[in-house]
């Protein structure tokens, strides 16, 4: 059995090169991004100062905000997995397999899938040495010896990488079903309450109200924690209404679509709108963090005048450059995540895909329609969550500070930033589609 | 809506808005004038590895007939009804198609213009409905129509007609999770007939159906079909149900080794 079945993991599957080499290239890209983050952020625990503590949450702060993504991304490709191994289930239901075995097999696959990954990742992480040792912290860089980790992280976070995978894969996989025929129950299309919009309305209202008071507080420990607490606030708002405004966005195109991709999207989006909000969370909250930690910053910059001290302007310019290395960190897993998503939503709709190509539906409006469906909700959050934090951040930066043409250049540029990301993860996919469209 | 008319054949690409229930395979008079091959095919060979899927086959189908493809399962079935519809092109062999506006040879259009006949000339239905599960019934029905460039709205409305002709009325705003199979089925072959396709392709569509629901789906399939002077090829495996096509061929290893005339 053992045998048999080791022969059909190691076969050449017929999803070709795209759905294995993408986890792999996405838990590279995610490992390598904690020992950077890991190797950055150990110097601060070799200060002894009243700042290291300062600096100490912020690291913290930074590694929580890209091992959320991690675990998701875990989740997608043990998803991946099993829609890989779709096409071997009848084979392995002849040899006596249980779906059991063929979801045990889907996780010891993301299991390697990702321990490679995590390898590619360790190697990525030391051609980039050089690059991070020039990172300057409080006025210095951070320097080779600041950024090299030692043996114990570098086997440490590889090892949780691919634990991390498992534990998604396992609970990931809860939420699949496998039957044999790939039939699967969809019911009614989910329905989301108006009421969440009352409530983000009333929660973005308080938060900008805590900023327009933010001026009269007294420490620099008061101001930092109104900070977190309108910014949590929000962000969780978002959460909450993201689904709400794609659905009512997404009925409404379903409504006037006038060509094939365009109503193929919107009802694709009605049919969840839930994930196609998570697929494009990770780049709304992105842009909200950059928004309105940026302004937040550029205000704290402004406030001290004369008599802020050196020591506190370092702190605001190492708040920017790890603002930035947040920014383009999570870009860099939301780009994975797509990918790796839509890879498995392509394997999930394979016989869809193959009969619309067999009555003659041209890939072509396939593709459109995909791209479609991620693109618009896409627009819809990230210019959605760049608003909110503007409007929160309005009473305490005052409208010259946002429309300033460096600030509204800045929010650009994340937001095309995110936008391409997301494109690239759309776009190293599309060989599956055809495939799966032409087979 | 549909208004009630009954001439024959459509020419490909002109959208079948008007389903026509009429008992019997009558063909119009018109057809008997020309030509009565709608595909010819001849020599076909396909090979996939060592399998020779097909090995030598000429068939020609008439226009206005139903044909049976029958045989024991990996006897080339699906393959023969792939390489007739232009889906898989045949390693040896030529696949003619004769329409309105003249012959075409399949077998020497490139994937691109293919795939344009088998959207605008043809029509399908397979084993399990393959209907995008999002979608409505209607705009599952509708979709065929606006590939081929036709406006919503009266897309939809001929898809309507389709899908009250074959007594879905009331369920045209479903999704498809929300219907029986046998329903679906019948969505299927009102988006294989919606475009006015001259010949349908059918393969086991009543496969997956029990015997009632299976019988009631082939009248349906038929009705739309040759009960409008269009041709129906269909792959079976249920004797009941190729007996009720005018014309049945049997295959073995990749070849026809029989044929029967309905009486
Ligand atoms: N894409 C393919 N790759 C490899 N072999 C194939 C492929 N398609 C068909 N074959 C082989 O060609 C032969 C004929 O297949 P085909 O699908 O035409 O049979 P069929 O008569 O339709 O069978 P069934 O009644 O089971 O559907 C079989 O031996 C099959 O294994
Ligand atoms: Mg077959």
């Amino acid at each position: 059995m053992i045998g048999r079945v080791a022969w059909l993991l190691a076969r050449p599957g017929t999803t070709g090169l795209t759905a294995s080499a993408l986890p792999v290239v996405a838990f590279a890209i995610v490992t390598a991004l904690l020992l950077a983050v890991l190797g950055g952020a150990q110097t601060f625990w070799t200060w002894t100062d009243d700042w290291a503590v300062t600096y100490q949450a912020l690291a913290v702060i930074a590694l929580v905000l890209l091992v959320v993504p991690l675990a998701s991304l875990g989740g997608a490709a043990a998803r991946l997995s099993a829609r890989r191994r779709d096409d071997r289930l009848a084979t392995l239901r002849l040899l006596g397999a249980t779906p059991a075995t063929v979801s045990a097999l889907a996780v010891i696959e993301s299991a390697v899938l990702a321990a490679a990954g995590a390898v590619v990742g360790v190697v990525l992480y030391a051609a980039l040495v050089p690059a991070l040792a020039l990172i300057p912290f409080r006025g210095e860089a951070l320097g080779i010896e600041g950024v090299l980790l030692g043996w114990a992280a570098l086997v440490g976070v590889p090892v949780g990488v691919v634990l991390l995978a498992v534990v998604s894969a396992v609970l990931g996989l809860r939420l699949v079903v496998i039957s044999p025929l790939g039939v699967r129950t969809r019911q009614d299309a989910p329905r989301l309450h108006w009421l969440r919009a009352a409530v983000a309305v009333v929660v973005v209202a308080l938060g900008a109200g805590l900023m327009a008071v933010l001026q009269v507080a007294a420490s620099a420990l008061v101001i930092l924690g109104m900070l977190a607490v309108a910014f949590g606030g929000a962000l969780a708002v978002q959460n909450l209404v993201g689904p709400w405004v794609i659905r009512l966005v997404a009925r409404a195109q379903a409504g006037s679509a006038k060509t094939p991709a365009k109503l193929l999207a919107a009802r694709a989006v009605l049919e969840s709108p839930k994930a196609a909000w998570r697929q494009v969370s990770g780049v709304a909250m992105t842009s909200f963090m950059a928004v309105f930690a940026g302004s937040g910053v550029a205000v704290l910059g402004s406030m001290g005048g004369g008599e802020s001290d050196r020591e506190s302007e370092l702190l605001i310019a190492d708040i920017r450059t790890g603002i930035l290395i947040t920014v383009i960190g999570s870009f860099l897993m939301v780009a994975c995540s797509v990918g790796v998503n839509q890879a498995a939503a392509i394997l999930d709709r394979r016989d869809l895909y193959e009969a619309l190509g067999r009555l003659g539906m041209p890939t072509s409006t396939t593709d459109a329609a995909r791209r479609r469906s991620v693109m618009s909700p896409l627009r819809i959050t990230a210019i959605g969550s760049a608003l909110t934090a503007a409007i929160v951040m309005l009473p305490l930066t005052g409208i010259t500070l946002i429309v300033a043409p460096a600030s509204l250049l800045v929010i650009a540029a994340v937001l095309a930033a995110g936008i391409g990301v997301v494109w690239l993860g759309l776009l190293a996919t599309r060989p599956l589609l055809v495939r799966a469209a032409g087979a | 809506m549909p208004r009630r008319i009954s001439s024959g054949r459509m020419t490909p690409g002109r959208p079948n808005p008007t389903p026509v229930r009429r008992v019997g395979g009558a063909r119009s008079g018109r057809l008997g004038c020309m030509s009565s091959f709608v595909i010819e095919a001849s020599g076909l060979s396909r090979s996939f590895g060592q399998t020779h899927a097909l090995a030598g086959v000429d068939l020609s189908v008439r226009a206005g007939e139903s044909l049976a493809i029958m045989g024991a399962s990996g006897s080339g079935k699906t393959t023969l009804l792939h390489c007739l519809a232009g889906i898989t092109r045949p390693d040896a062999g030529t696949v003619g198609f004769r329409s309105g506006s003249g012959r075409v040879e399949i077998t020497g259009l490139g994937e691109r213009e293919r795939s344009r006949l088998r959207r605008e000339a043809f029509g399908f239905v397979f084993q399990q409905g393959l209907l995008i599960p999002e979608l409505t019934a209607v705009e599952n029905v509708a979709l065929a129509l606006m590939l081929n460039g036709m406006p919503r709205a009266r897309a939809e409305e001929y898809g309507r007609g389709w899908l009250a002709a074959l007594g879905l009325a009331g369920l045209e705003d479903r999704r498809i999770g929300q219907l029986s199979g046998g329903q679906a089925q019948r969505v299927a072959i009102a988006r294989a007939q919606v475009t006015g396709a001259s010949v349908v392709f059918a393969d086991e569509p009543t496969g997956a159906l029990d015997s009632v629901t299976s019988a009631d789906v082939m009248s349906a399939l038929l009705d739309s079909t040759t009960g409008q002077g269009r041709t129906l090829v269909l792959v079976t495996h249920d004797p009941g149900v190729a007996a009720r096509c005018s014309r049945m061929v049997e295959m073995r290893d990749g070849r026809i080794v029989g044929e029967r005339v309905a009486a």
